[in-house]
């Protein structure tokens, strides 16, 4: 085992190899409190990718129904319990000033085991804690859809008498988008006995090699986030490519430059945002709009960092769930992710209008600051808007997108009201 | 003070070069193997003896009847990430060969047939043969990792495969998917090849298909044998060949498997390795077990080396 620096944890952790970070590293914002689970994105990389035989199981991009909902079921809530129930501190983490570092420990410290180490300790067959899901864990993509958590399964929070109160109802559920999250330790490379599995250096986008792959199943098993599935009619086991010809600019239509991944790009709800993220974790790039949200402004956050694998999918986690469940799923983070959601700054409302504007990636963002349109209290605090301007450029330095805060309105003229 | 300070030097650079040395030895977990034993690198006493018979494939089971059986006892594979297997205590093995053809017969207990690796959750019986690649000498003072062979000491490898047996069989030569899953296409009652876009679909679906479009063999249909042609320089290297020679045909009764694997004495292929009558080399084998999930490094295996000897070829007067 190697030692290497996972920033989400705030500490060192032992990895099966050593710490090399790509150039660049594929990622995606989502955010979850826009999501309206239409399933275009699981269609769009279903029409594209998993429409063969054997693949009618494989939803590499899909959208299930939290907290009942999985897929493949109850996913999370059993690589949790093998965490809760064998490991040492699990769902530890230190939050103290101290505890904190704005580039090495921007949650804090996580004291507890992840995957990797739970493993060591326990001396498993495995690099990564994990199991096989059954057959009938991969039958329903959306499970329990729009099934809501009732007051009763609610530990936090007491009953009350509105149930519509924001920002945390008392009945409750959400939408959580997952894919591949492309890790920076990702458990099936680890897991991998023959390295069929890679993580491509210049853009970290993990790949099952299919001619290597021998369908042992072990990258199935040891994904904490059961990505990677086995296909019965090729006997090798497969998983989401993060659409990489149109991440490499082989798309005719971008003319070369980089482009966002079909799920991403067909986002009906324009919660999706695909860049790639700075290489170097300590020293995140303030234009560049994937840097900006996840480090810079922390606005969004890891699924389940207390895995230990540093996951490159980032969500913002939504206003009305319970904060202790949020908690767990996406770390320590949470509450002041969604302080900065609920009352953007001027910046990082600015950087939400790029989302789902341009197919083409955005590498690089610049603001220009425009008049005061509106005033507010949000939270009891005062919330100003200003019509400022946001310009995203492509990585060659054209200009793709110039977009306003403030939607520009048009009223129709009294004959085009005539309705026949 | 020179003298001092060369004197440390040396012994800085000789605790930094041991410290990488180590370290870098325990970066590759997988490849950590446990290093191997003084009697892993001693082979058995007792040879397999490869008798030769006039006889040809079509009379094989009578010629195994007059071939000596070799009793191998198996074990848990323990050497190696990941650990696993031993629930095959025993293998029972014969040989012959004709002149031209080497023929080998596998026995062995188990109890379920597992022969098809369509589900998540489905694993394989199988039994595969390891041979140097090149004539060696095996002491301790020789060694030859009987693992997987090592680097610079490739190993050739015969792996049998209970689904490929089935599969050869089988009209269209292939178990698709919904040989499992027998009404996948009939949640409405529809035929799904009805409407002609759907035929288009899945004629063009190979190009598309992940490990058929990669051109592995796990996943091509009609293979024409159930036996894999491999070699290795260690764990984790299994490597396909681009050139299969090797056949074989396996049944299972009564609980337990036959497995003849046969291949021309010689072939123009220098991954393989050649036999020629008179000569001595060594084997091992490893035995899968589908109904305990054994697949990859979970195997029931033999530690050591086995000698094998191919009988003289005896010209008979007609």
């Amino acid at each position: 085992m190697a030692t290497v620096y996972n920033w989400q944890l705030g500490r060192k952790m032992d990895y099966p190899y050593m710490d090399s970070r790509p150039q660049k590293q594929f990622t995606a914002v989502f955010n979850i409190n826009r999501c309206i689970a239409c399933q275009t994105c699981t269609m769009a990389d279903k029409s594209t990718w998993t429409y063969s035989r054997g693949q009618e199981f494989m939803w590499w991009n899909n959208v299930e129904t939290k907290p009942y909902g999985g897929y493949p079921q109850f996913w999370d809530h059993k690589i949790l319990k093998i965490l809760w129930d064998q490991g040492k501190n699990p769902m530890e983490w230190f939050t103290s000033a101290e505890d904190k570092d704005e580039k090495k420990a921007p949650y804090g410290y996580y004291g507890g085991d992840t995957i990797f180490e739970l493993a060591i300790t326990k001396e498993l067959k495995q690099i990564a804690v994990g199991y096989i899901p059954t057959d009938k864990e991969w039958r329903f993509p959306n499970i329990y859809e729009d099934t809501a958590a009732s007051e009763k399964t609610n530990i936090e929070t007491k009953l009350a008498k509105e149930f519509s109160e924001l920002p945390e109802h008392q009945r409750w559920y959400f939408y959580l988008q997952r894919l591949c999250n492309h890790c920076t330790y990702p458990a099936c490379v680890a897991a991998c006995p023959r390295r069929a599995i890679y993580k491509r250096k210049e853009d970290g986008i993990v790949l099952i090699d299919q001619k290597r792959c021998r369908g042992y199943r072990k990258c199935v098993e040891q994904c904490p986030y059961k990505k990677p599935m086995y296909r019965g009619e090729t006997r090798v086991s497969e998983k989401c490519i993060a659409c990489y010809p149109r991440v490499e600019g082989k798309d005719p239509i971008t003319k070369g430059r980089r482009m966002e991944t079909r799920c991403m790009t067909a986002c009906v709800g324009k919660i999706r945002l695909n860049g790639l993220m700075t290489g170097d974790p300590d020293n995140p790039d303030p234009k560049n709009p994937m840097d900006f949200l996840i480090r810079i402004h922390k606005v969004a956050l890891p699924l389940y960092p207390q895995f230990g694998t540093e996951p490159n999918i980032y969500y913002i986690p939504p206003r009305w769930a319970p904060r202790g469940y949020l908690r767990q799923m996406f770390g320590p983070g949470v509450d002041e992710a969604i302080e900065k959601y609920s009352a953007p700054s001027r910046e990082l409302l600015a950087v939400f209008q790029l989302f789902r504007t341009t197919q083409t990636m955005i590498s690089r963002f610049e603001i220009k600051y425009g008049k005061k349109v509106h005033e507010t209290l949000v939270n009891g605090k005062v919330f100003e808007l200003y019509d400022d301007t946001v310009i995203g450029y492509a990585e060659d330095g054209v200009e793709l997108v110039r977009i306003n805060v403030e939607e520009p309105t048009w009223e129709s003229s009294e004959e085009r009201m005539i309705t026949y | 003070m020179l003298k001092k300070i060369l004197w440390k030097s040396v012994v800085i650079a000789g605790v930094v070069a041991a410290l990488l040395l180590s370290y870098n030895n325990k970066t590759f977990s997988q490849g950590a193997e446990e290093p191997a034993a003084k009697e892993e690198n001693i082979p058995t006493k007792e040879p397999l003896i490869i008798k030769y018979l006039h006889l040809d494939a079509n009379s094989a089971d009578k010629a195994f009847e007059q071939a000596a059986p070799l009793n191998i006892k198996l074990q848990k594979q323990d050497k190696a990430f990941p650990q696993g297997g031993g629930s095959i205590k025993a293998i029972k093995i014969r040989g012959f060969h004709n002149g031209e053809t080497i023929f080998f017969k596998l026995t062995w207990d188990d109890a379920v047939k597992n022969e098809r690796v369509i589900k998540h959750e489905q694993f394989r019986d199988a039994v595969a043969m390891m041979f140097p690649l090149d004539l060696v000498t095996i002491s301790p003072k020789t060694p030859f990792s009987p693992r997987m062979g090592d680097r610079g000491r490739p190993v050739n490898l015969w792996h049998w495969k209970a689904d490929w047996e089935k599969e050869l069989h089988l009209a269209g030569r292939f178990e698709h998917v919904e040989a499992e899953y027998i009404n996948m296409f009939d949640d409405f009652h529809d035929n799904p090849n009805a409407v002609p876009v759907q035929n288009d679909l899945y004629s063009s679906t190979q190009f598309i298909s992940g490990g058929r479009a990669a051109g592995t063999l796990l996943a091509k249909p009609d293979r024409g044998r159930s036996v894999e042609d491999l070699n290795a320089i260690g764990f984790g290297t299994l490597t396909s060949q681009t050139h299969q020679d090797v056949k074989g045909k396996g049944n299972w009764a009564a609980g337990k498997w036959n497995v003849v694997i046969y291949r021309p004495l010689t072939t123009p292929d220098k991954n393989d390795v050649q036999f020629v009558p008179g000569m001595r080399t060594f084997f091992n084998v490893a035995v899968w077990n589908g109904a305990q999930g054994d697949t990859n490094g979970q195997k029931s295996i033999s530690i050591r080396w086995h000698p094998l000897t191919l009988e003289r070829v005896k010209y008979q007067q007609q």
